[in-house]
């Protein structure tokens, strides 16, 4: 057994003797940092090595917002490798976020490599490395250490830790403007004051003066979150309002409404938003008109029939909507009750056909709802008569009912109309405009809201945007008014 | 007299499969897009085939004359078997691995079939085909016809009313499923087999949740109360008072509630942005209680209608002043209309989805719409815990909703209506 401790001496010298050559790292012997680059949110680091570097060698430039001794606390920024240059591509500065010099020893400074997957290359012999470093915190303390390792990633060593700071900070855009916006509500609500004062003030009566102190704030409210708004919207239209420039708008006349009526996607997403509109306003008609008359009457379980059927009005629609966006999903229900595999979300005739159908889903209890209680007003004893005379069932529908519950459909079907042309959730949640989204071009199932809601807050065009929405108000106005003149639906009111 | 009964006399039986053939036609259209969706061409041609034959089955049953009764029969008994035959064969074409769905569809095929056969070859039917019909028994048919096509109609009347219960269940169903059962699977197929708390501890136990509930209750509240202020004086006025400007102003709050939220969604955010509202309570509760406001004037204005102007006048007399009126007998007496409409203001602003997304677009101010909304985004969706979260912020509005739905309903559709 004695025998056996020389030899395991021996063997371990051996070992580390054949070892060292291998997993020596070349060392790092100087670091230096500087925040005083000329760029937004860099640092330049310089290392320096303790010999020149051999094939294999590599650093990784690690970075933290507080001192670390151990690498593992830091964040990797990019690393360098030593390696064979020769083939590789040799962009020039500028054009990487660390972009990296080195230097063999001579004083010049030569540009690093790029493999293939973009990492630094820099060539054996090299014997000290700068690397301006973009995208650090700016305006604040950074250490930065170097940790280098060799090819076999056997032995590695972080360098001592050096610290800089950027010299450039954030430069957020100066505060907007807002004194406009309070001269234009101030000036609202003072000349609303006098206009409530001289109409009271021409009032004879007590009563006449305190009903216009009762109005006054709710009429306040509504002149100044809501025509104010309006207004201006009107105004944003026609000038060049963007979200970088907030409140440095210029005019720039009908720029943007030659854009609305010039993009290309505009007759297709008008196209959409109409059938989107009339196949919902007439399903939601026809089927609560079904089901309102299927309930009229002495029905077994009525009270049950109505609060279930009341649940796709009462459930949020930002809940349900997300529930069918869950059942059409590739691996949701619909497939599933059906052993289809069909993407539904993602292909545009089904995507159209979810949309639609779960709108329709969502709206017709309120139609139910709304063509009951009419149906309630219409006295039974018209009826009978019809009994007796021998009208059939038919006739009586289309000759009774239809007549007697048009002065409370017409108004109501103009009222979905308006709320179907605007129905932002379900588009929004469902489908997101898509499927075939591409920046600045509506999706396959985007209407004109979600589209006008795409171009202010993803593409930040206020200005726009704006002249959608009033090119949507001007339709929806046009349509109301015609529909009122065909149906003379213009009575019953106030 | 005796010809009259004996011609007006058609037996229930067939108004009865007439019907029944109507209403699996109209199934058969949903039959017939699920296969066209699955690509089973096959079952498409088989209950494309029933379908016509229940068309014809329609056709031959519905009409008075007395010629070819026992053709129409004949061909009436013919169909119903091809029926018959389409359903059994439809259920054996998808072999072993039929679903629920596949089960529905013969039952549309064989129920009208099978009634078809057993009603046709009832005695009444086949005296009728004959023209052997007596008088008596002709009037007995009649006054059974009377009697019992009632019942049959309301019984096709529940069929229909269950699959649209079934369609608006679906969902409801579905989510309760998801939301109990373990991991984000989408199929539900466990169907409540394994149900676990895990997604409800998730969100219960997590800070977002109390987080959004905290913003959402904030602002609600808010909005109601900010709101009522408005609303309660100007319907008092609007219902009370005759003034100048009194026709313009309530039609301007008329058209105010015709307008589209989308042509104010960007004005609206810049002058939140200037004023730095956004991601604010305070923001969404100036936005909210004005765009309800018109409707709860409306609605209270209806409601101080209903209240008998004699009690006003009679406290005038008492020495009342006009204040105290308003404010000693006008809200004591309307509570309960100011508490619907408080109500409906609440959960206008609790169910909001489109000013919250676009005002308050940081985590810490999301309200329960934007935030659950953020469990299902493009890239990441977390479906369970969705779902547990959507029955917790769901299901106290649903019961709100169905135990005020009557006054609810009232209010919406009286302004709806006028409006």
């Amino acid at each position: 057994m004695r025998r056996g401790i020389p030899l395991i001496v021996v063997m371990a010298l051996v070992m580390i003797l054949l070892a060292i050559p291998v997993v020596q790292a070349t060392a790092v012997s100087k670091v230096e940092a500087s925040g005083q680059s000329s760029s937004y949110r860099n640092i330049n680091l310089t290392w320096e090595l303790a010999g020149p570097a051999v094939e294999g060698d590599g650093f990784h430039i690690m970075f933290s917002k507080s001192p670390f001794a151990n690498a593992s606390n830091a964040t990797l920024h990019s690393t360098v490798f030593t390696g064979p240059t020769t083939a590789l591509a040799q962009p020039v500065l500028g054009e990487w976020y660390d972009d990296c010099q080195s230097s063999t020893g001579d004083g010049d400074w030569v540009m690093v490599f790029r493999g293939e997957n973009g990492s630094a290359v820099v060539p054996a012999g090299t014997v000290a490395i700068q690397c301006d470093l973009t995208g650090m915190p700016a305006g604040e303390e950074v250490f930065l250490a170097i940790w280098s390792f060799d090819s076999h990633l056997i032995s590695d060593d972080l360098s001592e830790v050096v610290t800089a700071t950027s010299t450039a900070v954030d430069e957020l855009p100066p505060d907007a403007d807002t004194r406009p916006v309070w001269f234009a509500i101030g000036s609202i609500a003072l000349s609303l004051v006098v206009l409530l004062a001289v109409l009271g003030w021409k009032e004879r009566t007590a009563q006449g003066r305190s009903a216009m102190l009762y109005v006054a704030p709710a009429l306040m409210a509504l002149a100044l979150l809501t025509f104010y708004p309006v207004g201006y919207g009107i105004v944003l239209s026609f000038t060049d309002a963007n979200q970088s420039a907030l409140g440095e708008q210029s005019f720039n006349g009908l720029d943007n409404y030659v854009e609305v009526f010039g993009s290309a996607g505009f007759l297709r997403v008008l196209g959409f938003t109409l059938l989107w509109t009339v196949v919902n306003v007439f399903a939601h008609v026809g089927i609560g008109l079904a089901l309102a008359m299927a309930l009229q009457g002495r029905v077994k379980g009525k009270v049950a029939y109505r609060t279930i059927l009341l649940l796709p009005w009462a459930i949020p629609s930002y809940i349900t909507v997300l529930i069918w966006r869950g059942i059409f999903q590739y691996d949701g229900l619909f497939n599933g009750l059906l052993g289809t595999q069909i993407d539904i979300l993602g292909l545009p005739v089904p995507a159209a056909a979810a949309v639609i159908v779960v709108n329709i889903w969502l709206g017709f209890p309120f139609m139910m709802m709304v063509i009951s209680g009419a149906l309630q007003t219409i006295p039974g004893d018209i009826y009978e008569a019809a009994e007796v005379d021998g009208v059939s069932t038919v006739s009586q529908f289309r000759h009774l009912t239809l007549p007697m519950l048009k002065p409370a459909i017409v108004p109501v079907a103009l009222l979905g109309f308006i709320w179907t042309f605007n129905m932002f959730n379900v588009i929004y949640l469902m489908t997101d405009g898509g499927p075939n989204l591409w920046f600045g071009e509506p999706g396959s199932t985007d209407i004109l809201i979600t589209y006008v809601y795409d171009v202010a807050f993803r593409r930040g065009l206020y200005g726009v945007a704006a002249a959608w929405s009033v090119v949507i108000f001007l339709i929806l106005l046009w349509f109301s008014a015609t529909y009122m003149k065909k149906t003379n639906a213009t009575g019953a009111v106030v | 007299m005796s010809d009259l009964a004996i011609r007006w006399f058609i037996p229930l039986e067939l108004r009865i499969l007439s019907g029944m053939s109507l209403l699996s036609c109209a199934l058969l259209l949903v039959v017939l897009l699920f296969d066209y969706l699955r690509g089973d061409y096959d079952s498409m041609l088989i209950h494309w085939l029933g379908m016509l034959a229940l068309s014809v089955m329609i056709l031959t049953s519905i009409d008075h004359t007395e010629e070819g009764r026992t053709k129409r029969r004949d061909m009436g008994l013919i169909t119903s078997g091809i029926t018959l035959a389409c359903g059994i064969t439809g259920l054996f074409i998808r072999g072993q691995e039929y679903l629920l769905v596949d089960l529905w569809a013969a039952l549309v095929l064989l129920i009208p079939g099978l009634s078809g056969l057993y009603l046709l070859s009832s005695p009444v039917v086949s005296r009728w085909v004959d023209s052997t019909l007596e008088r008596a028994e002709a009037e007995a048919g009649l006054a059974r016809n009377r009697l019992l096509l009632p019942k049959w109609q309301a019984g096709l009347k529940h069929v229909v009313l269950l699959h649209v219960v079934a369609v608006v269940m679906i969902p409801v169903l579905w989510i309760i499923d998801v939301a109990i059962s373990p991991g984000d699977a989408l199929q539900g197929g466990t169907l409540f087999s394994s149900p676990t708390g895990e997604h409800f501890s998730n969100i219960l136990g997590g800070e977002n949740f109390w987080r959004w509930a905290r913003n959402s209750v904030i602002v609600s509240i808010g909005t109601t109360i900010l709101g009522l202020c408005l609303a309660i004086p100007a319907g008092y006025a609007f219902s009370r008072y005759r003034f100048k400007g009194r026709g313009a102003m309530m039609f301007t709050f008329l058209l105010v509630q015709m307008f589209p939220g989308i042509i104010i969604l960007v004005p609206y955010f810049m002058v939140m942005k200037s004023l730095g509202l956004l991601n604010t309570a305070i923001g969404l509760i100036l936005a909210y209680s004005v765009t309800a406001l018109p409707l709860c004037v409306w609605m209270l204005k209806g409601f101080f209608d209903t209240v008998p102007k004699e009690l006003e006048e009679a406290a005038l007399l008492d020495g009342c002043s006009q204040f105290g009126v308003f404010y000693r007998i006008i809200l004591p007496l309307s509570l309960p209309a100011i508490a619907v409409t408080a109500l409906f203001s609440f959960l206008a602003a609790w169910n909001e989805f489109l000013l919250a997304l676009t005002f308050n677009t940081s985590d810490e101010m999301f309200t329960l719409p934007v935030g659950l909304a953020s469990y299902i985004s493009a890239t990441d969706a977390a479906w369970g815990d969705f779902a547990a979260m959507s029955l917790l912020v769901a299901i106290p509005v649903v019961l709100l909703f169905i135990v005020f739905q009557k006054f609810l309903i009232e209010g919406l559709t009286a302004g709806s209506v006028k409006g």
